[in-house]
């Protein structure tokens, strides 16, 4: 009977000390990549012009890989994404008569949530992985060390590109995808012969458009780059690593990634409602 | 008189590298000593090898040597200055006073060229796009016996050549100190000929230098092509550094470490 009554109580103080063990380990995790990121911000500013004929060939290639290179991948999510929104509203849109609100619909959800973070989700996917591989397998074999060896800081020439490149790139796709999105809208209305001119939609966009909306994404888009360079970095980087470990950290760089993306969505949701 | 002549004396250089009453240890167990008790003194010119079997501690040893590891007690002096903390700008301008050439294939750089792996440190130090470099380089892998291998991925090289882009690359710099972390242990016998030659002309003076002398550095787990070459000795074992001294010193220690390292009695 003793027994029966301790099982409960086992099993509650485990969940509990289970959550607080994660709860710890996420502070932990925090921390570090808080210090790495004043550690890289450190750098980006006392070495800025430093070694430009190395870094910045090593940026641009960066902004290639980030940006132009999957700028077809973001087209196409993009004109899927205007497809879907105008598609799965513009019904319900005309059964309510408010087909004048398709604008406001499109500015609020391409342009302040669904455009930025599918960018960054997208770089995350294609080019955040590889570069936490790329990175941890370079770790694994030494060639940090080699770095240092050869008086070549290793956070100047492996992360500031990447940081540079990635929080570009993120901005311009999301530019991109937006733009994208808002046309296709506007070509699913038009094969649905949505009752509404061109001029009519894009003045209905450019109405709902408010200055916060350019300064919000902006720094949305830019918040997204950061965090998801420098989360890459870190995993890849930050910490001694076994080539068997480069999965690990892989998956949880993809996991920290979209909860930190999340959890900044939530706080601009937050700005938004408060401007 | 003699007073005099003490007053005129030149002074003696700082030695080049000095370890003293140093400990290591490895970078997963950094409170854990790997090896203690470490007295290494590094003059211009000298050429020491460090014997120890597998696991005795010689790569980290190297590693601290070229402040890349911290020590875990005692005292670095890298050209005399005091290495405290090994970060920062300042101390990244001595370690461009030292080569460094890892073990196995000599950690390049897998996602570069043969040339750009030799050429990124030379730019990085001086700003400079690669066709800036292009002689230099050119001319430190001609010396290296490495300039067919122009653009060629460092990846899909076989270990012996990487061995020697290493090489190339940490002699790009010109440093005055080379550190070699056991670079005969993945060589042919047509490669381990060329390092042979090769060191001993750095140490009696090579033309890429101007004939100036380098200072080696060697950790290795055989003796045997060392024991011809090197001018001082030391060994690890069971955690512990010993001077051995000179080659003959070498060849009459009768530790067994010694001369298991020595391939006797195996």
């Amino acid at each position: 009977m003793q027994m029966m009554n301790d099982q409960p109580q086992s099993w509650l103080s485990g969940s509990i000390r289970f959550l607080g063990q994660s709860w710890l380990e996420w502070m932990e995790t925090v921390h570090r990549i808080g210090a790495f990121t004043l550690i890289t911000l450190g750098v980006v500013v006392t070495k800025w012009g430093v070694a430009r004929q190395v870094v910045y060939p090593e940026i641009r290639e960066q902004i290639a890989r980030c940006g132009l290179r999957l700028f077809p991948t973001v087209a196409f999510l993009g004109f899927a994404l205007g497809f879907v929104i105008i598609g799965q509203t513009v019904a319900l849109l005309t059964k309510v008569g408010a087909t004048n609100l398709s604008g406001v619909l499109m500015v609020t959800v391409v342009v302040r949530e669904l455009g930025p973070l599918t960018a960054a989700l997208v770089v995350l996917g294609r080019v955040g992985t590889a570069a936490v591989i790329e990175l941890g397998m370079a770790r694994a074999l030494g060639e940090v060390e080699a770095l240092e060896a050869l008086g070549i800081d290793p956070i100047h020439y492996l992360v500031v590109p990447r940081f540079i490149g990635l929080t570009v790139s993120i901005f311009c796709l999301a530019v991109y995808l937006i733009l994208v999105a808002l046309g296709s809208g506007w070509v699913f209305g038009f094969l649905e012969d949505l009752p509404m001119k061109p001029a009519e939609y894009f003045g209905q966009i450019a109405a709902a458009l408010r200055w916060e909306d350019f300064l919000l994404l902006t720094l949305k888009t830019l918040t997204y780059g950061s965090l998801l360079s420098l989360i890459v970095c870190y995993h890849g980087l930050a910490q001694p690593m076994r080539i068997e470990e480069v999965s690990r950290a892989t998956t949880r760089t993809v996991a920290q990634a979209v909860v930190g993306c999340v959890f900044v969505d939530g706080l601009f949701i937050v700005l938004y409602l408060l401007l | 008189m003699g007073d005099m002549s003490r007053d005129w004396a030149l002074p003696k250089p700082a030695p080049v590298l000095e370890l003293v009453d140093a400990a290591i240890a490895r970078p997963q167990e950094p409170e854990a000593a790997l090896l203690s008790d470490i007295q290494l003194r590094v003059d211009t010119g000298d050429f020491c090898v460090v014997a120890g079997l597998q696991g005795s501690g010689k790569t980290v040893l190297l590693e601290v040597a070229a402040g890349l590891q911290p020590l875990l007690h005692g005292h670095l002096r890298l050209f005399g200055e005091p290495v405290t903390r090994a970060e920062g700008d300042s101390f990244r301008s001595i370690r461009r006073r030292i080569g460094t050439v890892f073990e196995g294939g000599g950690r390049l750089f897998q996602r570069l060229t043969v040339e750009e792996n030799v050429s990124l440190p030379l730019r990085y130090q001086r700003d400079l796009r690669i066709e800036d470099v292009a002689a230099d380089i050119a001319e430190v892998m001609e010396v290296c016996g490495i300039g067919r291998l122009v653009g060629i991925p460092a990846s899909r090289l076989a270990k012996g050549w990487q061995l020697r882009v290493a090489l190339a690359r940490a002699l790009s710099l010109k440093p005055e100190l080379l550190l070699l972390d056991n670079p005969f242990a993945s060589l042919d016998s047509v490669h381990t000929v060329w390092w042979r030659t090769f060191l001993l002309d750095l140490v009696r003076g090579h033309a890429f230098f101007g004939g100036v002398p380098r200072t080696l550095v060697v950790m290795c787990d055989d003796l045997r092509p060392w024991v011809r070459l090197g001018k001082r000795f030391s060994v690890v074992s069971s955690g512990r550094w010993r001077t051995l001294g000179d080659q003959a010193a070498v060849l009459e220690d009768t530790d067994p470490t010694v001369r298991a390292l020595l391939v006797e009695d195996l």
